[in-house]
């Protein structure tokens, strides 16, 4: 199959996911018991001022025809209006989104960096000490609680040593860079204001690490459980044979394999990253989306919990073409037997 | 052994890198600064409209921004004039003049007069949500450019209280011309007359509010307030104690002890007119019965609770009115736990193996243990409780249906007139979501509060609600546990702090400075 064919395909069933998931998330944010209507207007308002407000909403039309009319303005790139903040959802997530994404991106390359060495070390020292070591990390890194890691951060960071900051995305008084990606670390830097740039960097360090911790722990176990199956292999016994060095064996020979089963979860891992992030934005008040949907969910803001579905949910199936992609360039077998 | 090597070398480098990179950093931590007040807040406003928002959170930014036609004093419950030098209502209570002071200006330098008053309250009503609803029927007119006067359809006798709710300040009537609309342009701005404006809004991070410069009243102190978003509490509790927060409120008790020993930090106890009460469903069930509720009013752990749940924050209620609100009755006795009395209580009523539910949801952190209290105490007279912990939407749709035993519920006054408490619980009207959750009905006291809702003499007002109390507390409509008292936080160096119990989450700016 060619390149082309692949991506035509996806296209195509990225329309059926979208349709999908927002058929699926209306349904179940309009069983929910509970009015918006009458959140909106309080507890002490009459019936025909909460009445007022549903025909207002449309919520008071069948819900056939509310979903159609949510579909018709999804079509042509509208999520509707927000309940809660009365602004554009679309608006309001892309206010967030970049935030919760550059977060992601960071924490993704902060897992790799650290996960995929930890991984080959203890795959090649398999059962000694570095092995337990990094084995120690991550079930730590599985198991420990976002929120406490991160508290931890920051009272050793923030609280004793002063180093850090303890949340936000930039310091009180800087400007914000001017807008090209959303990312602060790229705008800065396109925008040459290395001041913003420092201050971006200070403040995502605490919570990529934080964010990261749980995917190094996944990423290095997956590196590590590949490695020992190449390692295994005969091609590695006949360069070994031919007495090349153990590390351009290792490096150059066996990880370059051992990385394709981890393509997959690395691009899994960053969806993940992407709605999982809720609690780390919440420690260091990390102007996310995560946030924006907890809000939403509460205040039964259904377009917005919608459009976040939706939005997740197209970013999902993209990175999913993304790492199809990938693999066609790092494992040309694959173009053949698809 | 190469292996070694490499790993050493490895971590070498990540840590030499990370503490290279720290060290080039300029230090994190930095006083505020002079001219700005930093306040901590744990979420984003939602709206900004005052006919729109009910939400204290958003009253952080609206409040400071408008003028009302009267304001609270200072700490009190008693309102003066703000941008009305004078008024007078005639003797029907139906028509109010107001005289309004000269020379009060919007923030773009325009006149407060009175069709900014009219169109305020015009545009309220057509809105028709949330800030409308304590507003009766009522026609508004100009008589001239600083004379407005109110003629409502029927006799109310707290109006005068709520034109100082937040829903009451007077709107630039320019927004009209904005783009987008004038609900569009409120809903993300503010065009008041009062001493600070909105001038920047950096969602879920930051709120910037600057001096008006064409603010009528005495000149506020500090230039600029920031209201920084900062969901942990314990994030907040940091920043407040390393400098970089002036003020942080609503920490949770465990928060609030550690940071008392610490040096430049003091905490402010406030009182507060946030009540939290058991609504009994004296309508349907096994509460419809007297006894039974009797029985649950006799059986609660009132000391108790106000000590363990509230670790002493707050006091016990001694009826509906709370202290601090006119015609608070001081001479009505504590409720006090008598489990002799609740069990006789309770034979009387003759329950039978009946369970009761128990309705809470995580809208208050309080709420779960005050449940677990009040099954505890029950189960020890052999009355099983079902607890029902509830998403806060979903809890409502039970509320308003009457599908309930007991249900835990928290109620703060929109006005300050004692009206909030006895005319919304009691009256047999506002069965329900509107105020009366425990669907009490007496005509008796129907007819007292009805009455004192229409006389404007607050004597003879006091004597009527005072009256009406010594009915419902006989008839145990509700159980009444404990008004709380709000802990404050401030760096030492902020002067001039005080809280207005009508005004939570809502700060003084314009008298704070900063040493």
């Amino acid at each position: 199959m060619s390149v082309f064919q692949i991506i035509f395909k996806r296209l195509v069933g990225l329309v059926f996911v979208v349709l999908g998931v927002s058929v699926i998330t209306f349904i179940v944010s309009h069983l929910i018991p509970g009015d918006p209507a009458r959140l909106i207007a309080g507890d002490r308002a009459s019936e025909a001022m909460v009445d007022a407000i549903r025909e207002k909403l449309g919520l008071n039309l069948p819900l056939y025809e509310q979903y159609w009319l949510y579909l018709k303005g999804l079509l042509q790139g509208d999520l509707g209006t927000s309940i809660r903040t009365g602004r554009p959802v679309l608006q309001d997530l892309l206010a967030f989104f970049p935030a919760t994404m550059e977060l992601a991106l960071v924490s993704l390359m902060l897992a790799i960096l650290m996960g995929v060495p930890l991984g080959v070390l203890s795959a090649v020292y398999k059962n000694k000490w570095i092995d337990q070591i990094a084995r120690t990390i991550s079930v730590m890194g599985i198991s420990m609680p976002a929120f406490w890691l991160g508290l931890g951060l920051i009272i050793i960071f923030y609280g004793h040593l002063s180093w850090l900051p303890a949340g936000g995305r930039i310091s009180q008084g800087l400007p914000v860079p001017p807008l090209v990606t959303g990312f602060y670390l790229v705008d800065s830097l396109l925008a040459g204001e290395m001041n913003t740039f420092y201050s971006a960097l200070k403040h995502i360090v605490l919570p990529a690490i934080t964010l990261s911790f749980v995917h190094l722990g996944v990423v290095s176990r997956q590196i590590r459980s590949s490695m020992l199956e190449q390692l295994s292999e005969d091609y590695i016994r006949t360069a070994k044979a031919y007495g090349l060095p153990k590390w351009q064996v290792i490096l150059r020979h066996a990880l370059p394999n051992a990385l394709i089963p981890s393509v997959t979860v690395l691009g899994l891992a960053l969806g993940d990253l992407l709605y999982g992030a809720v609690l780390t934005e919440t420690v260091f008040s990390w102007p996310g989306m995560g946030l924006y949907v907890v809000n939403s969910i509460q205040a039964l803001d259904f377009p917005a919990v919608m459009g976040f579905a939706v939005l997740v949910s197209f970013v999902y199936v993209l990175l999913n073409l993304l790492v199809d992609l990938l693999y066609l360039i790092i494992d040309p077998r694959i173009k053949e037997v698809g | 052994m190469s292996g070694h090597r490499i790993y050493r070398k490895l971590w070498l480098t990540v840590f030499a890198s990370a503490l290279g990179f720290s060290i080039a950093m300029p230090g994190a931590m930095a006083a505020t600064p002079k001219d700005t007040l930093v306040i901590a807040k744990s979420s984003d406003p939602q709206t900004l409209d005052p006919a729109v928002t009910i939400d204290n959170n958003d009253w952080t930014v609206t409040y400071p921004s408008y003028q009302h036609l009267v304001k609270y004093k200072k700490g009190s419950t008693d309102v003066e004039g703000d941008l009305a030098d004078s008024w007078t209502a005639s003797d029907d209570n139906l028509i109010w003049t107001f005289k309004l002071k000269p020379g009060q200006k919007f923030a773009d330098g325009s006149d407060v007069n009175a069709d900014a008053v009219k169109y305020t309250f015009d545009r309220l009503l057509r809105i028709k949500q949330g800030p409308s609803e304590p507003f009766p029927a009522m026609q508004t007119s100009v008589k001239d450019p600083l004379t407005v006067e109110f003629k409502l359809e029927t006799p109310f006798a707290p109006f005068l209280y709520i034109l100082a709710n937040n829903g009451a300040g007077i709107v630039n009537p320019v927004v009209e011309k904005a783009e987008g609309g004038a609900d569009k342009f409120l809903a993300g701005n503010t065009a008041g007359s009062g001493p600070y404006q909105m001038t920047k809004w950096d969602k879920g991070q930051s709120i910037q509010l600057e001096r008006n410069p064409h603010y009528g009243g005495e000149k506020p102190v500090l230039d600029k307030v920031l209201l920084k978003i900062i969901p942990d509490a314990s994030a907040q509790r940091l920043q407040l104690q390393n400098g970089d927060l002036d003020i942080v409120a609503k920490l949770p008790v465990d928060q609030i002890e550690s940071l008392k020993s610490k040096p430049g930090v003091h905490f402010e106890q406030v009182p507060s007119l946030l009540v939290t009460y058991l609504y009994l469903n004296n309508k349907t069930g096994p509460l419809a019965n007297l006894d039974a509720r009797k029985g649950v009013s006799a059986a609660i752990d009132y000391q108790g609770i106000v000590e363990g749940v509230l670790s002493n924050q707050g006091k016990q209620l001694k009826g509906p009115i709370p202290d601090g609100m006119w015609a608070y009755d001081d001479s009505n006795p504590d409720f006090k736990q008598d489990l002799e009395a609740a069990k006789a209580s309770f034979a009387k009523a003759n329950l039978g193996k009946q369970n009761l539910t128990l309705l809470y949801s995580n809208r208050d952190a309080n709420w779960e243990p005050i449940a677990l209290t009040v099954q505890a105490n029950l189960a020890a007279l052999g009355v099983n409780v079902k607890l029902e912990k509830l998403a806060n939407a979903t809890m409502r749709d039970r509320l308003g249906k009457g599908e309930f035993d007991i249900a835990i519920g928290n109620w703060s006054p929109d006005f300050a007139d004692p009206y909030m408490f006895m005319n919304y619980w009691f009256d047999s009207e506002k069965g329900g979501l509107p105020g009366n959750r425990s669907f009490y009905s007496n005509p008796e006291v129907d007819k007292l509060v009805r009455k004192a809702a229409e006389i404007s003499d607050q004597a003879e007002r006091t004597k009527l609600y005072q009256q009406a109390q010594k009915l419902v507390l006989d008839d145990f409509a509700y159980a009444y546990l404990f008004q709380k008292s709000e802990e404050i936080g401030l760096r030492d160096n902020v002067k001039g702090f005080s809280y207005n119990p009508m005004l939570d989450d809502v700060y003084n700016v314009r008298d704070i400075s900063k040493e």
